[in-house]
């Protein structure tokens, strides 16, 4: 997976480009310069003067001046001759955090207090009590970054502590949830799974799993094959029925007694035929039927009943099954065993059989399943409402306006509670009493790349939602709370999707040191309580916020949101020779927003909504939003090729200030100041709009917020001008620094590192370029999620890219993406990586010297430098205190042992169980969930001679650790 | 958890020009009119009221509940002496030879000192009896007197300033001046005591254009002297005393005392200004010229909060404060034309009782159902507050109590309800979204604004239905839309959606302009306005060229 740097220096992304040392007269490099930068240092030390000529001159030794005011020589000598410091740090990749939760049922421990979700690369296991995740399990899925997945997942029935896994290419993990145990160890079946379900069987006196697998290969059709462990390693198992069709689902219940698969419009019931008493013949023969299916199978539920006979054994009394439609509708088989004759082996007529319908649904039924007493069926599914079905009556009740599609439902084995999984990658536990949630979970609310489309998808439709991620996720970190990251998000997967671009009206605030989603705030427009589709069917767009920053304290938060109307409304205004595309920006609407981030990131409150920031004859795009790193202040850079600044003042009327409910005086944002951009080639606006190129600009402002960088202009033409903040004068114009459309510009110390086709990095001070990669893939979805991060602290910065790929036009699904760390003064990348998943976002963390990268699988990588790790998440077990939690006395109740604890841990855990016997009540409060960065935040304050007293750091630590007294 | 259903919320437009500002709102509270006229229609010179001073601690309770009760107008030969609470006049005192001058209440209210065309200058008893009893008459003063002032902080000490360029200082047991002041070269027509601790410091001004401070423990000449270009009409000095305001001409001068400079010179005034006065506890300064425009300033950066036009050249006004808060009560403005009126802000139980009877006469007017209705509203409001009263009579021993008579407990109002949604939101949340346009353009009901149309029109679009809200309409029901688009279109704020719907408009019925006169007419009027905008934005866009090539002029 990793890559390397071959001879050339090229990687899997990037091409080196070659320049003889010297070369001055390389037309890469030719510029106009007509005069220089009178001033850039922070503090504010003019250059001396070296227009003495009017062309720059290379000297030997130029005086660098470092943000902190350290100077010190440097030899910047000719280009290629860079000295390159060996003793580098070496840059680490941590383990990948987070996921994707996949469409698989969540399972309940035994004694619902776990929670055991699949992820796309992992399996976790969260507590119920708190919703804290104790164990993540990563699974090696994908194996050749071929397109590897895990179809089910499900507890064994003989040991609970026991999932079984099974991926799509026959793998097949025993994995023991307790410990993380048997991820390395699959079995294989070398075909392609299709579905799976266990059922524990009796084999004459021993129980065993039975791994009920539907799978198929190119060459045989499509069996259900019964498995126990043994069979497993072997990789064989016990024929139970072959297919002629290509069936999708497989359930089986009542300890393997009845099977239920489902293809197409078809479904086929498995009776186990009757054995005799005491024969422990591994040999399971079923009887199978055909009955047809109104609509097209795409979720399934069996609820069966089982009587005792005289002889002790069980069997079967009544069996109903519920197969919810791709239509929408629900059909109830009610006691379909009953109804099968026993000799008509095979297909049944349909006729027959009738099931009872119900129907309330618009599109398919994601998920339908039967209560625990039977008399209910609840189902979900893409109008985020779960319904909730009295079967004799098929009165409904609701409950709406969930936040995402509803995907997987679960109904605990006692009842009580249900959890649902809903597509904006959130579970929640919810009590049927009261219908209140108990338990929330919640991932990273990014777009993924799915592995397999929606069931929607199984009935053509007005639209299909688009299955390639077109533009990279916005984010921003909070730098008053690093561990805070402001994602642009929608209203779960598929109504991002919806039309068009992705809609993403909303910021989910994620917590990377809990690892969980703290809040989601509206940041555009967004109805979650009206319908999601139109009156003839299509999704309703929303808009896209497309820029979010953060000013310097973090104290603000600026945000860019778009929305155009969908072809399909724009059709009947073109008129003459306008375009759909032209009819369609005429009615875009973008905003500007200024919003107040209360102090510890949970609110955030719309201060100034700017309607026209960047106009022309109709609105333009904003193209780059930048902060000022030391002060409140805001750039913009817009397509109509002027750069404003924005500054808060307080809001006067009629020269009284303007208070808020508590007094405080109200702060407004207002342009500053207008600066508009020397264009190149055509200079007229008016004229030839439509053929205008588009053009592209991005901005940036320098380290020490004196100038701001902006770039714009025609693909290939684009120039860079520096803007003096104080003053809004243009200083300097740098001309061919970019090949194609200008993604990204950043300012480091004294050099600029511009992305576009190119990667460059070009020193302004000694106005030389130090070097310059160009991108091998240069297609137009590709260059859009070529990205640029620069962290001021480890004076680095990295580029992610997508990695080039014949079969892939799109970004979709498999599409690799590489990152490469590069020092500001060495061209030669410090750190080169291949994510086999798209990168869609890198930015720099915030208060350490590292990256973090979010990847299209909707996990969270952090790069480093050494040793340092920023503060992420580490499961509970981790931590060492997985199994406080695990107080109950019963002697059979499991024990989650313990990977690393330690000494000390075990020590404290022995200390809590002490206070246990003392207190003896409210046993299910966690004692001790201490995140290790408190830990280190009262034991790396300051050098070992420095500490505070002892006895402070006693009591601070027993003060984290020890549990609130308790009030009598 | 499952969201809320919220009502659509209404279009956040940009900003207007000239937004209501409350503190706009605050000055037009002050309402319910009354006009008085004086004899004979003489001018209104001057009003005043007795502003509450720490210093008459002494007088006694009668004396202290009359305090705040009146003020004096003066008008002609006569000052005419009001009540604050009922707004009415309560005597008359006419006992002068020629014109009167500057009738002033003292804080204690029992006595009062007015200044004549004569030079006599006068102190009355404004207690017992309906005759005003003389009690003092000084005649030093050669010329008129135009101002006297009672001292903020002792009783007895008043100043007057006269056209014989003097101005002095008054004991009231002794028959001379205690002080004169002489340095004016003109007539003085304006003083006041500084107010604070320093109450021996005078300021006035004069028409030989300057504002001078005078010190009486330095009685030679003035301490500080301050050069304007017009005559001085008017000096107020503000409440934290350092800072002094001076009328002169059309313009208002603040000057600062510590600084011995000129702060500003406010000039909103198209004539001269006559008169100042302090309002809202010293915050605002208001101000009447003879433009007939009363202006309200703040007092940090000296900007119009309100403004208000009456019809005659305003002589003075007074914004008279009453109450224990001293808050804002009577904007009185006397007029050239000898009306003084008198705007009144209701505040508290008085402001619910005057609402109250507004609602029931208009329940009156409209007929015997809207009456049934508010009395029905009215006795469940008297349930809740007997409910209320025996709640708290209880204690919490009890959970509700149930008053004798009610048919239903009022219980559960904290409860969080749902926001009930309008019918036209309702429709448009369940998607019937024509009905839910016919229902905002109904000019009867309740929701008919144009900018609820617009909400509705702009959320329409961003749900692509704005197609399906138009469809399939006869005759009759487009109508409203057409007349609604053609009478928006030119608003830059509607315009965009007027044409989107237009368009959609042509599109669905342009078949059947043929069969329908109404409609064709309807369209033809539509194509006239648009038409008319063209021309507008050609004006436009030919001046915005000249402007253009004169700037490239003015730039070379």
């Amino acid at each position: 997976m990793g890559s390397h740097i071959d001879a050339n220096g090229d990687t899997a992304s990037l091409k080196k480009r070659k320049r003889g040392p010297k070369d001055e007269a390389s037309p890469l490099i030719k510029r106009h310069q007509s005069k220089s930068l009178s001033k850039h240092s922070t503090n504010g030390v003019p250059e001396e003067d070296r227009k003495a000529n009017g062309t720059p001159t290379r000297r030997s030794k130029v005086i660098v001046l470092d943000t902190d005011g350290d100077v010190e020589l440097a030899d910047s000598g000719p280009v290629g001759e860079l000295v390159v410091r060996k003793a580098h740090a070496t840059w680490k990749l941590s383990n990948p955090m987070g996921g994707r939760m996949l469409d698989i049922d969540p399972m309940f421990s035994a004694d619902e207090r776990y929670l055991v979700l699949t992820y796309n690369t992992s399996l976790q296991v969260y507590t119920t009590e708190d919703s804290l995740l104790v164990r993540r399990i990563p699974l090696p899925v994908t194996r050749s970054g071929d397109g590897d997945f895990i179809v089910s997942a499900a507890l064994s029935k003989i040991s609970p502590e026991h999932v079984w896994v099974g991926c799509n290419d026959g793998r097949v993990w025993r994995i023991n949830w307790t410990t993380g145990a048997g991820a390395e160890t699959p079995y294989e079946i070398n075909k392609y799974v299709l579905d799976m379900d266990i059922q524990s069987m009796e084999y004459g006196d021993v129980t065993k799993d039975v791994l009920l697998v539907l799978q198929t290969s190119e060459s045989t059709p499509a069996t259900i094959v019964a498995y126990d462990e043994e069979d497993l390693s072997k990789g064989e198992g016990t024929l139970l029925h072959t297919f002629e069709e290509k069936p999708n689902l497989l359930r089986s219940a009542a300890n393997g007694k009845v099977v239920v698969a489902t293809s197409g419009s078809t479904f086929h019931v498995g009776i186990l035929k009757h054995k005799k008493k005491g024969v422990d013949s591994p040999e399971l023969e079923y009887r199978f039927y055909s009955i047809g299916v109104p609509d097209l199978a795409a979720s399934l539920d069996i609820r069966t009943t089982l009587k005792t006979t005289k002889k002790g054994a069980t069997e079967l009394q009544q069996v109903d099954v519920v197969i919810g439609g791709a239509r929408g509708g629900i059909y109830l088989y009610s006691d379909i065993a009953a109804k099968l004759t026993p000799e008509g082996h095979g297909a049944v007529k349909a006729a027959s059989i009738q099931p009872r319908k119900y129907h309330w649904h618009r599109k398919a039924v994601h998920s339908v399943k039967w209560s625990a007493d039977g008399n209910y069926l609840i189902s979900g599914g893409y109008e985020q409402v779960l319904v909730l079905w009295q079967v004799d009556t098929s009165k409904v009740n609701f409950l709406p306006h969930l936040s995402g599609c509803i995907e997987n439902i679960v109904v605990s084995s006692q009842g009580s509670s249900y959890a649902i999984h809903l597509d904006d990658n959130s579970t929640m536990i919810i009590s049927t009493e009261e219908m209140k949630p108990t338990t929330y979970i919640s991932g990273i609310q990014s777009l993924i790349l799915g592995d397999h489309p929606s069931k929607d998808a199984m009935v053509r439709r007005v639209w299909k939602p688009t299955d390639e991620i077109s533009q990279p996720l916005v984010t921003a970190i909070n730098p008053a709370n690093p561990s805070q990251m402001f994602l642009c998000v929608g209203n779960g997967q598929q109504a991002t999707l919806g039309g068009g671009g992705p809609s993403t009206p909303q910021v989910q605030v994620f917590d990377t040191s809990s690892f969980r989603g703290v809040t989601k705030h509206v940041f555009a427009r967004t109805n979650p309580t009206d319908a999601n589709i139109t009156n003839h069917g299509a999704p309703i767009v929303e808009p896209t916020v497309t820029k979010l920053a953060f000013s310097g304290d973090g104290k603000w938060l600026a945000s860019v949101d778009e929305w155009q109307p969908p072809r399909a409304d724009t059709e009947v205004f073109i008129t003459g020779k306008k375009t759909a595309e032209e009819v369609r920006r005429e009615r875009r609407e973008i905003y500007l927003k200024f919003w107040e981030v209360s102090a510890d990131g949970s609110a955030v409150e719309l201060v100034t909504r700017i309607e026209e920031a960047h106009h022309t004859k109709q609105q333009e795009t904003i193209l780059g939003l930048a902060s000022d790193p030391t002060s409140a202040r805001f750039a913009t850079i817009g397509e109509d090729g002027v750069v404003r600044t924005w500054t808060s003042k307080f809001r006067k009327r009629d020269g009284i200030a303007v208070t808020g409910q508590d007094g405080q005086q109200l702060r407004a944002w207002t342009c500053s100041q207008t600066i508009s951009l020397p264009v190149s080639g055509q200079q007229d606006l008016t004229i030839g709009l439509s053929e205008r190129p588009p053009r592209s600009g991005a901005l940036a402002f320098s380290e020490d917020g004196s100038i701001i960088f902006a770039a714009f202009g025609e693909p290939s033409e684009a120039v860079v001008v520096a803007i003096d903040t104080e003053t809004g004068a243009i200083r300097d114009t740098i001309y061919n620094m970019f090949r194609g459309d200008v993604r990204s510009i950043k300012s480091l110390g004294s050099c600029l590192i511009m992305l576009s086709e190119d990667l460059t990095v070009y020193d302004v001070v000694s106005d030389e370029l130090l070097y310059s990669f160009s991108l091998k893939e240069t297609s137009r979805p590709a260059k859009r999620l070529a990205q640029l991060a620069v962290n001021y602290e480890s004076r680095s910065f990295a580029v992610a890219a997508p990695v080039p790929n014949e079969d892939l036009k799109l970004m979709r699904k498999g599409t690799q993406s590489e990152l490469l760390v590069f020092s500001i003064e060495d061209s030669e990348p410090q750190l080169v990586h291949t994510f086999s998943n798209l990168i869609t976002a890198v930015y720099p963390a915030i208060s350490s010297s590292g990256f973090v990268v979010v990847d299209a699988a909707a996990q969270l990588w952090s790069v480093a430098e050494g040793a340092e790790q920023p503060p992420m998440l580490r499961p509970l077990a981790e931590l060492g205190v997985g199994d406080a939690a695990d107080t109950d006395k019963q002697p059979g109740s499991m024990d989650l042992a313990l990977g690393d604890a330690d000494a000390s841990d075990d020590e404290m855990q022995d200390g809590d169980q002490d206070v246990e016997m003392d207190v003896d009540d409210d046993y299910d409060v966690h004692q001790a969930v201490v995140a290790p960065e408190r830990l280190t935040e009262i034991f790396n304050t300051a050098p070992s001679f420095a500490m505070p007293p002892i006895e402070d750091i006693f009591y601070q630590v027993a003060g984290l650790y020890a549990p609130k007294p308790v009030r009598t | 958890m499952a969201a809320q259903v919220l009502p659509l919320p209404q279009l956040k437009l940009p900003m207007g020009p000239s937004p209501v500002t409350p503190e706009q709102r605050y000055w037009k509270s002050f309402r319910s009119q009354k006009s008085h006229t004086s004899t004979a229609a003489w001018p209104i010179s001057h009003i005043s009221f007795p502003a509450t001073a720490g210093a008459t601690s002494s007088s006694s309770l009668v004396a202290a509940a009359k305090v705040n009760d009146l003020f004096a107008v003066t008008s002609g030969p006569r000052v005419d002496i009001f009540s604050i609470r009922k707004r009415e006049l309560l005597k008359t005192i006419g006992r002068f030879d020629s014109e009167a001058h500057s009738g002033e209440i003292r804080a204690d209210g029992r006595v009062l000192v007015a200044g004549e065309d004569s030079g006599k200058m006068q102190v009355f008893d404004v207690g017992g009896g309906t005759r005003a009893v003389i009690l003092k008459t000084w005649h030093i003063h050669k010329q008129p007197v135009w101002a006297t002032k009672w001292s903020p902080t002792e009783l007895t000490t008043l100043m007057s300033a006269s056209d014989d360029k003097t101005v002095r200082l008054w004991d009231l047991p002794s028959n001379n001046p205690s002080l004169t002041f002489t340095g004016h070269s003109d007539y003085v027509r304006s003083g006041a005591f500084m107010p604070g601790g320093n109450s021996n410091i005078l300021v006035t001004g004069s028409y030989d254009e300057t504002v001078r401070v005078w010190d009486a423990r330095a009685s030679s000449s003035s301490v500080l002297t301050f050069k304007h270009a017009d005559p001085i009409e008017d000096v107020l000095p503000l409440p934290s005393g350092t800072t002094i305001l001076a009328a002169s001409g059309s313009a208002i001068s603040v000057l600062d005392l510590v600084a011995a400079k000129p702060l500003r010179l406010i000039t909103n005034h198209q004539k001269t200004v006559t008169t100042l006065s302090l309002a809202s506890n010293g915050r605002r300064v208001i101000s009447g010229s003879l433009d007939g425009h009363v202006k309200v300033f703040e007092t940090s950066g000296w900007n119009v909060v309100s403004s208000s036009k009456y019809p005659s050249p305003i002589l003075s006004l007074s914004v008279i404060a009453a109450g224990a808060t001293q808050e804002d009560r009577h904007l009185a403005v006397g007029m050239q034309s000898g009306v003084l009126s008198l705007r009144t802000r209701l505040s508290g139980a008085a402001a619910n009782k005057a609402r109250e009877r507004a609602a029931e006469e208009a329940a009156r007017d409209i007929g015997t159902e809207a009456l049934e209705r508010l009395d029905a509203q009215k006795a469940k409001r008297k349930r809740r507050e007997l409910t209320s009263k025996a709640m708290d009579l209880l204690g919490e021993s009890v959970d509700a109590a149930i008053p004798a008579g009610a048919s239903r407990t009022p219980g559960a109002r904290g409860s969080k309800r749902a926001v009930k949604l309008k019918p036209w939101q309702r429709d448009f949340r369940e998607g019937r979204y024509a009905s839910a346009l016919d229902r905002v353009l109904d000019p009867s009901s309740n929701d008919f604004h144009s900018q609820t149309v617009l909400t509705l029109l702009v959320a329409l679009r961003h749900r692509s239905a704005l197609r399906d809200a138009l469809k399939d309409r006869d005759e009759v029901t487009v109508l409203p839309i057409l007349k609604w688009v053609r009478k928006h279109l030119p608003s830059t704020r509607f315009s965009s959606i007027c044409i989107d719907v237009a368009f959609h408009l042509l599109d669905l019925y342009s078949e059947y302009v043929g069969g329908s006169t109404v409609l064709a007419s309807q369209f033809r009027m539509l194509y006239g306005r648009v038409k008319l905008e063209v021309e507008k934005s050609q004006m436009a866009i030919m001046t915005g060229g000249m402007v253009e090539s004169l700037m490239v002029g003015g730039a070379e």
